[in-house]
């Protein structure tokens, strides 16, 4: 695999209160980023189980975002 | 709006006026003509046939006349109520009985021509005016070629032309062949700053809105040549001046200083003829010229006072005073919005909430007396323990969606996939009609779970669940899937990816759906207590404003006394003695039963959540501990302290309050006050922005045009021969303080502009024969002269604006973020400019920005108003996300004890054994006790361990498949 | 002087942002309201609006 033309497959991990808001105003600002990030919206960092994380990996994530 | 829409205790009457208001604050007697619709409001399902077969054709007012709409027709898709409605002005019916094709292609027979007007008799404690702006005469507009050229448009037609559900559909055309324009330029201070037309104050908004227009028309056009004429750039609201900034730099906004007084169209294209700073005359050739049209008192103002009793001013909006802002001149009437004086959104909804914070003080004791409660169904148990049966409505929301993301076939898509059983779009989902079908297609398709394709979670779930509650699912039992704001909002170049990444979201969506569980709706109950932190003029009034509605208040001041920046003013602009309005404002505070005032006090801590705060004072008898349900803070801001200037170095050298407090030190002589400062001097120079929209600060401080103004015009009225200079940026002195502008140039007052490259600098000359005291003087650059010059001074006087506070240690204790520039940021700047981002937590006053007196009290009356919702309601509802202990898997261990931040999880005896539990008010629902748990024993509502990992493995679905694909190709 | 009975009830003139604004923190307050409207919809010049300043969202 080459540098070139890769495209990862990143999984996130938001906290409703900053990350999560912070990426909507990231929209509501009309800031352009890449469309390659799914975010899962979690109450706070806290909740994110390290069980997730490597879940995430496990199906195939080429990175993992947790955003708090 | 569509919540107005939706509460019980909101009755519109639309197509009404007010004929009569009789009685007293308290006990009104109202009388209200209701013209009918002609169209059954209950029968009529928004369906648009009647507007199909309708043969008159009449002007679209909703579109500023640029469409074309018919006699029966509704404004515009989410209209209010959602119901169409028969103009009697155009209808053939109605006028001519002539004509009934509605009626006669009307499914749900809801057009009825034998509606006759209603009389209302309304009986009412309180009345809000809030009528709104009027439009210019046209006579004003025709002085510009409107009417005459096609091309000249006002900037609310271009307001719509821009607009995606406009006449052209989002596409600016010239009306005159439909091209699209290369070169538009915009003209402000059109029925603005100007006597001949009989508006002689500024209209607030003009300036901003120009700027917004011609930054959206780039957006549209990047190509586009824009050039804005201006006077002054009244860019004075907060994070204005920032926005301008960026739109100037990203957009290349040609900013021409300079009013242009008429408009000639020459072979099609309009030419503009203007003298700039420099004396020097330039004419130029566009192909659009947009008026930025002010905002006149409401066409029925006279009508209006004369019904209602009020007074106006001489512009014909409501007479108010800067000491009370919000009240009109007979009690019990009060007034919110444009109709007070031209401004913003922003300021508007504050009056608006201020006002109803008026009428509750008032009313107080006749709360909840006609108010009824919403009840909703019973929840449907059966229905919610089936296996899911999953609606999915996929959002267009106009073009903000559909205009970059495939609708259609995230719609399709979402067909596929397990446990979806019904799939549709919608244009608007969160208008009120689209709400309406949604409660519809839930009770006929049997749903149990919904997935909303569409916009934040964080703004709009609730709306939603408002929707599942009424008809009898559960709350939470659904879904957002963000493709807005955090999909075609930030993709809308790579319409396609936006599309997979959508569908994507959907899937991960309906795959959490399929794990959601009924949570029951939980209430705690509020303590009816509030704290106020600071003791200044928007402090007092809050507090004040809270005690009157009824509730308890602790008054928290740092300082040794009441008064704040207040103790410091002399005059307001409308020369009302401001310390008298300050020690009105003390002795009420200090006599009120329900207020307790602690001097020399700060906030230690603060615990809890809305309703049920617990904090600790630091006072001087040692720490205290109070309970409360909301706080309000305004904490203020203080005088910046100018560096350079001489300020310091030479006592000639003041700020301007320093100036009002000298100038307050006068005796009368005759019928004239003598100040003894101004003895000997003959010339005064007022420097503007001195730390303000500089390097120090970049905010502008809003007030200081006024206040410089106000005391040019005192030193004037003390002492006529004196040469007052004031050197400026832009004069800010926006809606009726534009009078004092005007006022001062008529008494000789000189301004003279200075760039920020070019600011004035003080300096010292020795005098003219040797021993005499050195003179102050000012250089600056002489436009017109093209040259600099020096204004010889016996007294500098800085404007200095308003610094923030030492905010950032309350900041943190509070959890409520600063600007850019220090002041306390409020939960939407337009929208919800009292609140914060701490439910429960209200701003007001100069810790919200730099702000007039007046504009601070209908601040702290609108923060107090948001502050007393949650104590008169008694109780406040908790998001049913908090955690849960299974306590037959827990093994006591006390890990999530230690480990929760809220102190909201205790370990408790049972059987003989320690066990979790949660303390339900107190949870966040952060879920840091169930990520830690070692047996799993502790689940989170809304988000359990199932519902993520399906998401997970729903995100996986694609791209396990993508792997399997690239490795493929490889 | 007898104590008048106040009334729960509050009249608001006007179906524009303020007024609206007006009519939904009453009813959050504990009041009825009357949202007296002369046009057949509410919302005002804002629902007009495109976008507004500074955030660039929909008016409504």
């Amino acid at each position: 695999m080459t540098q070139e033309g890769f495209n990862p497959h990143i999984l996130g991990f938001f906290c409703h209160w900053c990350c999560y808001a912070a990426a909507d105003a990231a929209g509501v600002a009309r800031y352009q980023y890449p469309p390659n990030v799914r975010v899962i919206r979690v109450m706070c960092t806290g909740r994110i189980d390290f069980r997730f994380i490597l879940e995430g990996f496990r199906c195939g994530a080429d990175g993992v975002f947790t955003g708090g | 709006m569509v919540e107005a829409g939706r509460s019980p205790n909101i009755e519109i009457l639309s197509n009404a006026n007010l004929l009569k208001l009789e009685g007293q604050p308290g006990a009104f007697e109202a009388v209200v003509r209701q013209n009918p619709r002609y169209i059954d409001e209950d029968k009529c399902t928004a369906c648009g046939t009647c507007t199909m077969y309708c043969p008159r054709p009449i002007a679209d007012t909703y579109n500023e006349r640029l469409n074309v709409s018919r006699a029966v027709h509704i404004d515009y898709a989410q209209a209010i109520p959602a119901t169409y409605y028969i103009d009697p002005k155009a209808c053939m019916r109605v006028n001519f009985e002539t004509c009934t094709l509605c009626a006669q292609t009307c499914t749900a027979q809801a057009i009825d021509f034998s509606q006759q007007p209603k009389e209302l008799i309304l009986n009412v404690g309180a009345v809000i005016l809030a009528p709104g702006f009027g439009r210019l005469d046209s006579e004003v507009l025709a002085r510009f070629g409107y009417g005459r050229f096609p091309n000249v448009v006002t900037s609310l037609e271009f307001e719509r032309l821009t607009c995606a559900s406009g006449p052209s559909e989002g596409h600016i055309v010239r009306l005159s062949d439909g091209t699209t324009p290369k070169k538009i330029a915009w003209l402000q201070c059109i029925g603005s700053r100007d006597e001949t037309c009989g508006n002689g104050y500024c209209s607030s908004v003009c300036c901003m809105y120009a700027i917004k227009e011609a930054s959206v028309a780039k957006e549209h056009e990047p190509d586009l040549d824009i050039s804005i004429f201006f006077m002054d750039v009244r860019t004075h609201g907060k994070g204005f001046d920032e926005s301008r900034r960026r739109a100037q730099e990203k957009y290349g906004i040609n900013v021409i200083r300079a009013r242009v007084p008429r408009v000639d169209q020459v072979d099609g294209r309009l030419a503009l003829t203007w003298v700039a700073e420099n004396g020097v005359s330039h004419s130029d050739i566009f192909d659009m010229v947009v008026l930025s049209v002010g905002l006149d008192a409401p066409e029925d103002a006279l009508p209006i006072a004369d019904i209602t009793g009020i007074e106006l001013n001489k512009y014909d909006f409501c007479r108010t005073s800067a000491g009370a802002p919000l009240s009109t001149t007979r009690p019990g009437i009060f007034v919110a919005g444009a109709f007070q004086g031209p401004k913003d959104v922003p300021e508007s909804v504050t009056q608006a909430t201020g006002a109803a914070g008026f009428a509750s003080e008032l009313l107080a004791e006749a709360r909840n007396t006609r108010s009824v409660s919403i009840t909703y169904p019973e929840e449907d148990a059966a229905l919610m323990a089936e296996e899911p049966r999953i609606g999915v409505f996929v959002c267009h929301c106009g073009v903000n969606i559909a205009g970059v993301i495939d609708v259609k076939a995230v719609r399709d898509y979402a067909a596929t996939l397990p446990g979806v059983v019904l799939y549709e779009n919608m244009i608007y989902s969160c208008s009120q009609d689209a709400l309406k079908t949604l409660a519809n297609k839930i009770k006929e398709h049997r749903l149990n779970r919904v997935v909303i394709a569409a916009c934040s979670p964080r703004t709009h779930e609730p709306l939603f669940q408002e929707t599942l509650r009424s008809v009898g699912v559960n709350p939470a039992l659904i879904e957002m899937a963000n493709i807005r704001d955090q999909c075609a909002w930030v993709h809308a170049q790579e319409p396609e990816a936006a599309t997979e990444k959508a569908k994507d979201l959907v899937r991960m969506a309906v795959a959490k759906a399929g794990f959601l569980s009924p949570l029951p709706p939980q209430t705690v109950p509020v303590t009816p207590r509030a704290i106020v932190l600071g003791g200044g003029a928007a402090g007092m009034n809050a507090a004040l404003s809270i005690a009157d509605q009824g509730y308890e208040v602790v008054l928290v001041e740092k300082g040794d006394r009441l008064g704040g920046n207040l103790a410091r003013l002399k005059w307001t602009w409308d020369g009302q003695d401001a310390q008298a309005i300050l020690s009105d404002l003390i002795k009420k505070t200090q006599n009120h039963s329900r207020i307790t005032i602690k001097l020399n006090s700060t906030l230690d801590s603060i615990n809890g959540y809305v309703g049920n705060y617990v904090s600790t004072l630091q006072t001087p008898k040692g720490i205290e501990t109070v309970e409360h349900g909301v706080m309000v803070m305004a904490t203020g801001g203080k005088e910046y302290r100018p560096k350079g200037y001489l300020y310091g170095a030479n006592s000639n050298v003041v700020t301007q309050l320093e100036l009002e407090e000298r100038l307050s030190k006068a005796h009368r002589r005759g019928d004239r006050p003598v100040a003894p400062t101004l003895k000997g001097v003959d010339s005064v120079v007022m420097i503007q922005c001195v730390g303000s929209r500089g390097d120090d600060m970049a905010h502008c401080s809003r007030l200081c045009c006024a206040q410089a103004v106000k005391n040019a015009l005192k030193i004037k009225e003390m002492k006529p021969d004196t040469r007052v200079y004031v050197l400026y940026r832009d004069i800010r002195t926006y809606g009726f303080s534009e009078d004092l502008y005007r006022e001062a140039r008529r008494q000789g007052v000189i301004f003279l502009r200075y760039e920020l490259e070019r600011r004035p600098e003080v300096i010292e000359c020795k005098g003219d024969r040797p021993g005499a005291p050195t003179k102050l003087a000012v250089r600056c650059f002489d436009a017109m002269l093209n040259e600099d010059i020096e204004l010889p001074a016996n007294l500098v006087v800085l404007s200095t604006g308003v610094a923030p506070a030492e905010n950032e240690a309350l900041s943190k204790l509070v959890k409520v973020p600063v600007t850019s520039d220090g002041f306390f940021l409020e939960a939407h700047a337009k929208l919800r400019p009292v609140e914060t981002a701490a439910e429960g937590v209200y701003l007001c006053g100069l810790a919200h920005g730099p702000k007039t007196l007046d504009e601070c009290i209908s601040q702290a009356k609108a923060a107090s108003a948001k502050a007393v919702i949650p104590l008169a309601k008694g109780r406040v509802a908790v998001a049913p996300i908090v955690s849960k202990v299974n306590q037959d898997a827990c093994i006591g261990c006390g890990l999530c004890e230690s480990l929760c931040p809220f102190n909201a999880i205790r370990l408790v005896k049972m059987d003989k054994r320690r066990k979790a539990e949660t303390i339900t008010a107190s949870c966040k629902g952060c879920g840091i006790c169930a990520s830690h748990c070692p047996t799993l024993a502790i689940s989170m509502g809304g988000f359990t361990d199932e519902a993520l990992f399906a998401q997970i493995h729903a995100w996986a679905g694609l791209a396990l498949n993508d792997e399997k694909r690239r490795r493929r190709e490889l | 002087m007898a104590k008048m009975k106040k009334s729960g009830a509050v009249l608001v003139l006007g179906g524009g942002v303020a007024g609206v604004q007006s009519a939904l923190d009453l009813a959050e307050l504990g009041y009825y309201v009357y949202l007296v409207e002369k046009k057949a919809s509410i919302g005002g010049v804002m629902a007009q609006l495109d976008k507004t300043f500074p955030t660039n969202d929909c008016s409504l």
